[in-house]
C-alpha cells in the first residue's frame, strides 16, 4: 500500500495505490474516487459484526464505527480519500506499538492495523464530548487527519495541549486533565478550561485549530435544527 | 492546429535584460537562474502544444514585460528538455507549507491565472494573467488565496458586463453597477441553488470586480472555446457573456435517487468561466472509467458517460457513508473536490442553534 | 520573544518562544499547546468596566489572558485562532491600526488595545458600536477566516461588509446598498461598505456569514 497526500495542508487527500490482493480499511464516508476495479465491503471495526441494527445502536453511542474494506480486482487499484473537515493528513508507520487515535481523526490503515475501540483512557474526563478515543495496534501504514495544519510536540518532560488539539499521541506517554497555569478560575476565564498534560517521552500530534471553537464560532449564522 | 511559443532572445523597447529575467521567472514560477538560462539559450520554445488563441494571449503578455517571442506551427517532434518546466519540486504534495506560500497573493504576477483547464486543478502550472486587449481571448483577472481560499478579482471592460453567483461579491469600485436578474428561472430554483445571478456592469470605464465564492477551497478558470463543460450545481462562480449558463435536469434516475443533488449546471460557449470546489482541486484524465463519490464531483467535460449507482452491496449502500457514485466511462477530464458538502452538514450539526418550541 | 507564523494560509498558527518574564497577552481560548510551566492568568482587559464596553459593543471578549513565562528559560507556546485562515503579524512603531471584531489574536505588552466609536453605522452592520484599535509599540497579531488580502485605498472602494478585517486608522468606512432596493435585497449583497481614504485595508477571501448561508441551504 502506498500512500500519497496531495494539497497539504488545507485540504489535503491522500492517493493510495494498492497491489491486487492489498486492502486498504478506511473510515466510512472517506472515498473521494477509485478505480474501476475496487471491492468495496463494510463491516463494523470488529470482524464478526452482530447484525446491522445492533451495529447501528453502537455506532450512535459512539462505541462502534462503520469501516470500508477497498480491495482491487485484477490487478493494482487507485483510492482517492478525503476527510470531513479541512485540514492536513499524516501517515505514520506503526511499528509493533500503539497510537491512541482521536476517534474523527482516523481514516485509513492497512487490512492487519488491529483497531481496538475499548480504550477508555479520556473517557470519564471528557464526559458529554462527542469524542471518542481508538487504539490502533500492530505493525502496518495508519493514516491519520487533522482540522488545521499537524503538528508534532516532543515530549521530554511536560506539556500541555488545549482538548480539542489532539490528533494522536503514543501510547508511552501519561496524560492528566488539569488547568491552565497554576489557578482553575484563571483557566475557565482565560478560555482554557480543562486542558490535557502530557508526561514522560514521547510525541503528541497536535491539530493547529479547535473543531469546536470553529464550529460555535458559526453557530449564530446556522438554520436551527428541531432538538 | 497546435503552435509552439518560441522565445527569441530579443527584448523590446528598453527593456533590461535582468528585468526581463525577474519576469520571465515570475510568470513561469521558476527560479531566475533557469531564466536567465533560457535566455542564453535563445531562441529556444517556451511552451508547445497551444491553440492560437492561448498562443497569443502568451505572446502579448510576454510582449507586455518587454520579452519578445514568436508563435509557430508545432512541428511534430519537439524535444521535451527544450521546453522550460514549471519548477516542479513544489508541484506534487509533500512540502506543506511551501506549497501555501507557493501560491502567494501580493504580487500581480504571482497569482497569475491559469490560461487553459488543464493547468486550473493543479494550483502549481498557474500560467500568467493574459492581456484583454482582444475581447475574445476573456477578461483580464487575477487569482489570490489558492488554493484553500481561492478569490478572484475580475476586471471588467468599459461597459461590459460579468455574470457571478448571488452573494460572491466582496470587493468592487465604484463605477461598478450591480443588477440581479433571474437566471436559470424555474429549474435553478429546483437545484436548491439561489435563484439568482448578479450582473456587474463597469459604466464609464474599466472596474474590478473581487469575488469570494462561499465555500472554502479552490477557484479554477478556464476559457472555452464553443465547448460545453459540465459543472455541479454549487461550483459556478462567474462568467463572462459569450458563456451560456443552463441548468440541466437531471432526470430523475439520475439526480433524483442520487440523494446528492447531483444537479449540473451545464456551461456552453465562448467565453470566461470561473468555478469553485469545497476543498482542494484535483484533476483527472479518464481513460478506462473511474468511479466518484457523488459529493465529490465538481466538473467533467462533454463526452464522458455517466452513471449513478451504489458502491457495494446493500449493506454498503447504508453503512458505507459512500451512498450513492458516479461511475464514469468513455474519455474525458474530471475535476473533484477533496472534501465534499454533506459530511460538513452533518458535522455543524451539534453547532446548529435549536428551535424555540412553538 | 521569537514568533514564527506558520501552517501556512490555510490554518495559520503561532509558535511563540517566550523568554522569562516576558508576558503574551491574549484573546480568550487562543491556547493550543504550552510549556506546563507557563502560567495564565486572566483579567479584565482595560478594567471592568471597558470590559463590559468590549463585550457588549465592541463584540470582543470580556476577559483576556496573560501568559506568563516565570522560569528562567525560554519557553513554548502555540496559539490559534478559532477558524481557519491566515493569521499576520503586524509591528506598531507608535502608529496604530483597527480591527473588526475577531480580528484580533494577541500582542506584546507594549501595545494600548483600545475602543474607540465606531458609528451607528458599524452597529447597523452588525459589527459592533465600538471598533477595536491597537496602538502603541510592539507585536499585534491578527487574523480572519480565508486568506488576507491587502488593498492599497486611495479615494473610493467598495468591499461587502463581511470581509474586512482591518484597517489603518485614514480609512472611513461608510455604510451603502450594494445595488438599487431590489438588487440589494435579493441578489444576496445588502449592505456593503464604501471605503474611503488613503491607506491599507486588509480583506479576507471568505466569510463566516458566506459559509453559514453556503451550508444552510443543505441542512434540514
Amino acid at each position: 500500500m502506498q500512500i500519497e497526500l496531495m494539497h497539504q495542508p488545507g485540504n489535503t487527500a491522500a492517493k493510495i495505490i494498492l497491489a491486487e490482493n492489498e486492502i486498504c480499511t478506511t473510515e466510512a464516508g472517506a472515498m473521494i474516487a477509485t478505480s474501476n476495479n475496487m471491492d468495496v465491503t463494510t463491516t463494523t471495526h470488529k470482524k464478526q459484526s452482530r447484525g446491522i441494527l445492533k451495529a447501528a445502536k453502537r455506532l450512535l453511542s459512539g462505541e462502534s464505527f462503520f469501516i470500508n474494506h477497498f480491495e482491487p480486482k485484477g490487478g493494482p487499484g487507485e483510492l482517492w480519500l478525503g476527510a470531513n473537515l479541512a485540514g492536513d493528513m499524516m501517515t505514520y508507520d506503526l511499528d509493533n506499538e500503539s497510537l491512541i487515535v482521536q476517534g474523527g481523526s482516523f481514516v485509513a490503515c492497512e487490512h492487519q492495523v488491529e483497531i481496538d475501540l475499548g480504550w477508555q483512557g479520556f473517557k470519564s474526563l471528557f464526559s458529554g464530548e462527542s469524542i471518542f478515543w481508538l487504539n490502533l495496534k500492530g505493525n502496518g501504514k495508519v493514516l491519520l487527519n487533522s482540522f488545521g495544519a499537524i503538528y508534532p510536540i516532543e515530549v521530554d518532560g511536560e506539556m500541555i495541549v488545549d482538548s480539542g488539539h489532539i490528533v494522536a499521541f503514543n501510547e508511552t506517554l501519561d496524560f492528566s486533565i488539569t488547568k491552565a497555569g497554576k489557578s482553575w478560575l484563571h483557566s475557565f476565564l482565560g478560555g482554557e478550561g480543562l486542558v490535557c498534560k502530557f508526561e514522560g517521552k514521547g510525541t503528541v500530534w497536535c491539530q493547529s485549530h479547535n473543531p469546536g471553537s470553529f464550529g460555535s464560532s458559526l453557530t449564530s449564522g446556522l438554520k436551527p435544527r428541531k432538538a | 492546429m497546435n503552435y509552439k511559443i518560441v522565445l527569441t532572445g530579443k527584448l523590446l523597447d528598453d527593456t533590461s535584460l535582468e528585468g526581463a529575467i525577474e519576469s520571465l521567472a515570475t510568470m513561469f514560477r521558476i527560479p531566475s537562474e533557469k531564466a536567465e538560462k533560457t535566455f542564453a539559450r535563445a531562441p529556444i520554445t517556451i511552451k508547445k502544444s497551444v491553440d492560437e488563441a492561448t498562443g497569443k494571449k502568451y505572446k502579448m503578455a510576454l510582449a507586455k514585460k518587454g520579452i519578445e517571442c514568436t508563435l509557430e506551427v508545432l512541428e511534430q517532434r519537439v524535444l521535451a528538455e527544450d521546453v522550460v518546466q514549471p519548477d516542479t519540486s513544489v508541484t506534487a504534495s509533500v512540502q506543506n507549507e511551501q506549497l501555501v506560500e507557493g501560491v502567494a497573493t501580493d504580487s500581480p504576477i504571482s497569482s497569475v491565472a491559469a490560461v487553459s483547464p488543464e493547468n486550473t486543478a493543479n494550483s502549481q502550472h498557474e500560467e500568467f494573467k493574459h492581456d484583454n486587449a482582444d475581447p475574445l481571448l476573456g477578461y483580464q483577472f487575477q487569482f489570490e488565496g489558492r488554493p484553500d481560499y481561492g478569490f478572484v478579482t475580475v476586471k471588467i471592460p468599459a461597459d461590459e458586463t460579468l455574470k457571478v453567483e448571488a452573494s460572491a461579491m466582496a470587493t468592487m469600485d465604484t463605477n461598478i453597477k450591480m443588477k440581479t436578474k433571474l437566471g436559470g428561472g424555474f429549474s435553478r430554483f429546483l437545484t436548491g441553488e439561489s435563484l439568482f445571478i448578479n450582473e456587474y456592469t463597469a459604466e464609464g470605464g474599466q472596474g474590478e470586480v473581487g469575488i469570494a465564492p462561499a465555500s472554502p477551497g479552490d477557484i479554477g478558470h478556464m476559457f472555452l472555446n464553443d465547448e460545453t463543460i459540465y459543472l455541479q450545481n454549487s461550483a459556478y462562480v462567474a462568467s463572462t457573456a459569450g458563456v451560456e449558463v443552463e441548468t440541466k435536469w437531471q432526470g430523475l434516475t439520475k439526480g433524483f435517487f442520487s440523494g446528492e443533488n447531483l444537479f449540473l449546471i451545464r456551461c456552453k460557449g465562448k467565453g470566461d468561466l470561473w468555478f469553485n470546489t469545497y476543498g482542494a482541486m484535483i484533476e483527472l484524465d479518464v481513460d478506462d472509467g473511474y468511479v466518484v463519490d457523488t459529493g465529490n464531483i465538481v466538473a467533467f467535460t462533454e463526452g464522458l458517460e455517466y452513471s449513478i449507482s451504489k458502491v457495494g452491496g446493500y449493506k454498503s449502500l447504508f453503512f458505507s457513508g459512500e451512498g450513492f457514485v458516479c461511475r464514469f466511462s468513455g474519455k474525458g477530464k474530471i475535476w473533484l473536490q477533496t472534501r465534499g458538502v454533506d459530511a460538513f452538514a452533518s458535522w455543524v450539526h451539534p453547532f446548529r442553534p435549536v428551535k424555540n418550541k412553538g | 520573544m521569537k514568533s514564527e507564523i506558520r501552517g501556512g494560509k490555510a490554518f495559520s498558527y503561532v509558535d511563540i518562544e517566550l523568554q522569562p518574564d516576558e508576558v503574551l497577552v491574549a484573546e480568550p481560548d487562543t491556547m493550543s499547546s504550552m510549556d506546563a510551566s507557563i502560567d495564565l492568568t486572566a483579567g479584565f482587559n482595560g478594567g471592568f468596566f471597558r470590559g463590559l464596553l468590549r463585550k457588549f459593543l465592541g463584540g470582543e471578549s470580556l476577559f483576556i489572558s496573560y501568559f506568563k513565562n516565570e522560569t528562567k528559560q525560554g519557553r513554548k507556546i502555540t496559539l490559534t485562532q478559532n477558524t481557519p485562515g491566515e493569521i499576520r503579524c503586524v509591528e506598531l512603531k507608535g502608529n496604530s491600526m483597527c480591527f473588526q471584531p475577531g480580528a484580533f489574536i494577541a500582542m506584546t505588552e507594549g501595545v494600548k488595545l483600545g475602543l474607540k466609536w465606531a458609528g451607528l453605522v458599524s452597529f447597523i452592520a452588525r459589527e459592533g458600536l465600538f471598533k477595536l484599535e491597537v496602538s502603541g509599540n510592539g507585536k499585534v497579531w491578527y487574523g480572519a477566516y480565508g486568506a488576507l488580502i491587502d488593498k492599497e485605498i486611495d479615494g473610493e472602494y467598495i468591499i461587502d461588509t463581511s470581509h474586512i478585517v482591518a484597517y489603518e486608522p485614514g480609512i472611513k468606512l461608510k455604510l451603502q446598498l450594494a445595488g438599487g432596493i431590489f438588487s440589494s435585497f435579493f441578489g444576496g449583497e445588502g449592505l456593503v461598505t464604501r471605503v474611503e481614504g488613503k491607506g491599507k485595508v486588509v480583506v479576507q477571501t471568505r466569510s463566516i456569514s458566506g459559509l453559514t448561508s453556503w451550508i444552510n441551504p443543505k441542512l434540514y
